[in-house]
């Protein structure tokens, strides 16, 4: 039996009404993609990249195969091969499938000189599989785009920090961030 | 074309459904099927219904699973324990925060590691919030099914804030991969934890906005009042949990009653219902959002000071099988055998640990034989468990009310077919 007075001057669809009334008055929250964007905050996991060294001009990679390792999805595979003299190891292919990556962030964590990063930039969708296996070239492409846009000159990713070591054993350009454009 | 040969019987093909008869004395009676799902959008994702309706009466009700299988549990089975913890990610993809706290928890009791204290309030906090997500996308659904279009927009703007927050973070929305085993990954920034602070009295705010829109609403009473009537000892008997339990009275709650993280140490009600019907379901769910900011505030003005992580906490990069050699040294040559002590990096054992996730009790089940990667990884997903009632729920009901019952269970399909 809710026939009573409040049910009969309708007040709690009035009071409804009244909450989406007040609406009109506020700003819009949508944002209008094309044409506006939002703002990705630092350390966002978007498109693949690999650091370029703005003195040598190469990839930082030293082909140590932790990424390789810890990546959950395994869509990381690295070629390498080991000068005999020195026994250094020297990065010749680094493929990587974006379609199977998972964004979890553990190669960036793992990966002892911050050589592959997961930069601020999330428009990168592609016609064809082909445009998101990226080889090595492609992911240095990636990192000049990134840097183009990017604002400081100095790079450093939150996710750089190696759980339990401490400050000053972590190595130079995790510690320090990487100079992203070359001395002036 | 291959001839079959004679002699060979050919396999029977078994229906995936079993034989439904029905003995009703009404001679007129002429039950018809229907599918429902997998595409339809009001079952919340791949969940395929077979009904049985008389006129538009359901008679009969049977749940079929399994589109969405990934075979998560046997993924875990190859990788490491600290590679596991993204997958967690995409169970119930819209609270992963309660996931992988859920798993990390799990293996922590495995290994004996207990997170720093600020690592502990840190994981509780986002737990909260991503429970105050799940619960807004959940209130935005279900009051689209049944034809409130207003508060989908409302629940969803601020749902985008609590993203935004889990952005500002740990560098994704959905699959944050946030808490680590030992605590979490990164510290919060100071002025984060502002921006959440003040967000709470403005959430206040806005849920007596949705209840202004929906409690006393006309049609809201009308579609929600005494639809899927579940009492407590039949919930019981059912095995749901969480909010859809304790809409039927019963105040079943993993965070009380097997508190971890920071819980023992804040304050916070289990809201509890009487009916058991839809709408108190709702009832429970949207005082559990306030009682989830209480939560929220509680840890953000105790927050200690300290490391985020537990020095013990596996390394991302952990063996799976620790290797022993042993060098003989025959005349030139050396011979180096691999040896199978001191293969054990874990300790060997089974246990079952739960959290209150947001749509019920999400339990993990670990079996570790000693290696670095789990043997058995088995996920008491909620969802799961509250399918197998829509049957009792929706008996009798009309079918419109279907889609207000399954709105009500507030079932994620990533992770009931895991």
């Amino acid at each position: 039996m809710r026939k009573d007075l409040k049910y009969l001057i309708f007040k709690d669809l009035i009071g409804g009404l009244l909450i989406t009334l007040k609406t009109f008055f506020r700003k819009p929250v949508t944002v209008q993609y094309p044409r506006e964007k939002v703002t990705l905050f630092p350390s966002f996991r978007g498109r693949h990249a690999l650091v370029r060294d703005p003195e040598t001009g190469e990839a930082r990679c030293v082909a140590c195969l932790k990424c390789v390792q810890v990546c959950p999805s395994r869509c990381i595979e690295v070629k390498f091969e080991v000068d005999q003299e020195t026994g250094a190891r020297k990065m010749l292919a680094y493929n990587l499938e974006a379609l199977r990556c998972i964004y979890c962030g553990y190669c960036e964590e793992v990966c002892p000189v911050g050589a592959i990063v997961l930069t601020e930039w999330f428009e990168y969708s592609s016609r064809d599989r082909s445009g998101l296996i990226f080889n090595k070239e492609r992911l240095l492409k990636n990192w000049d785009e990134f840097v183009e846009r990017f604002p400081e000159k100095v790079y450093t990713n939150k996710f750089w920090n190696l759980k339990g070591v401490p400050e000053v054993l972590k190595p130079a350009p995790k510690r320090e961030g990487i100079m992203v454009k070359v001395r002036e | 074309m291959k001839k079959e040969e004679p002699g060979v019987l050919m396999p029977e093909k078994k229906s995936i459904y079993k034989e439904i008869t029905y003995s009703f004395e009404d001679p007129f009676f002429s039950p018809f099927e229907i599918q429902m799902g997998p595409q339809h959008p009001s079952t919340h994702g791949v969940l395929k219904l077979r009904l049985i309706l008389e006129g538009e009466k359901i008679v009969d009700l049977e749940p079929v699973v399994g589109f969405l299988h990934r075979g998560v549990e046997k993924l875990a089975e190859n990788m490491n324990y600290a590679q596991v913890l993204p997958l967690t990610d995409r169970l119930d993809y819209i609270s992963a925060m309660n996931n992988n706290t859920g798993y990390a928890l799990v293996v922590e009791r495995l290994l004996g590691i207990e997170p720093p204290p600020r690592g502990k309030y840190l994981r509780s906090m986002v737990c909260e919030l991503a429970r105050i997500a799940s619960h807004l996308l959940w209130l935005a659904t279900h009051a689209l099914d049944i034809g409130a279009m207003t508060v989908f927009l409302y629940c969803f703007r601020e749902r985008e804030m609590i993203l935004n927050f889990f952005e500002k973070i740990c560098g994704a929305r959905l699959t944050v991969s946030y808490p680590r085993i030992g605590g979490v990954r990164l510290d919060v920034e100071e002025s984060v934890l502002e921006e959440i602070y003040n967000f709470i009295p403005y959430m206040y705010e806005k849920i007596e906005e949705y209840e202004g829109l929906l409690s006393e609403n006309r049609i809201w009473l009308d579609r929600t009042k005494g639809v899927g009537v579940i009492t407590g000892e039949e919930a019981l008997a059912y095995g749901l949990t969480g909010p859809s339990l304790r809409g039927s009275g019963i105040p079943y709650d993993v965070r009380k009653h097997f508190p971890y993280d920071a819980y023992p140490e804040v304050e916070f009600e289990v809201p509890v219902g009487k009916n058991g019907d839809t709408y108190d379901r709702y009832w429970v769910r949207l005082q559990e959002m306030r009682q989830s900011l209480r939560i929220v505030k509680q840890c953000i003005e105790k927050m200690p000071e300290g490391p985020v992580c537990a020095e013990l906490s596996p390394d991302l990069d952990m063996p799976l099988y620790k290797r022993a050699y042993r060098a003989e040294a025959f005349g030139e040559s050396t011979l180096i055998a691999f040896l199978n002590e001191g293969a054990q990096i874990v300790p060997k054992g089974e246990l079952y640990s739960a959290v209150e996730g947001a749509k019920g009790e999400l339990g993990f089940y670990l079996v570790s034989d000693g290696s670095g990667k789990p043997y058995r990884l088995h996920i008491r997903a909620p969802s799961f468990i509250h399918i197998s009632a829509l049957k009792k729920l929706s008996q009798g009901h009309f079918l419109a009310d279907l889609v207000a019952i399954i709105g009500t269970l507030d079932i994620v399909m990533g992770e009931c077919d895991r």
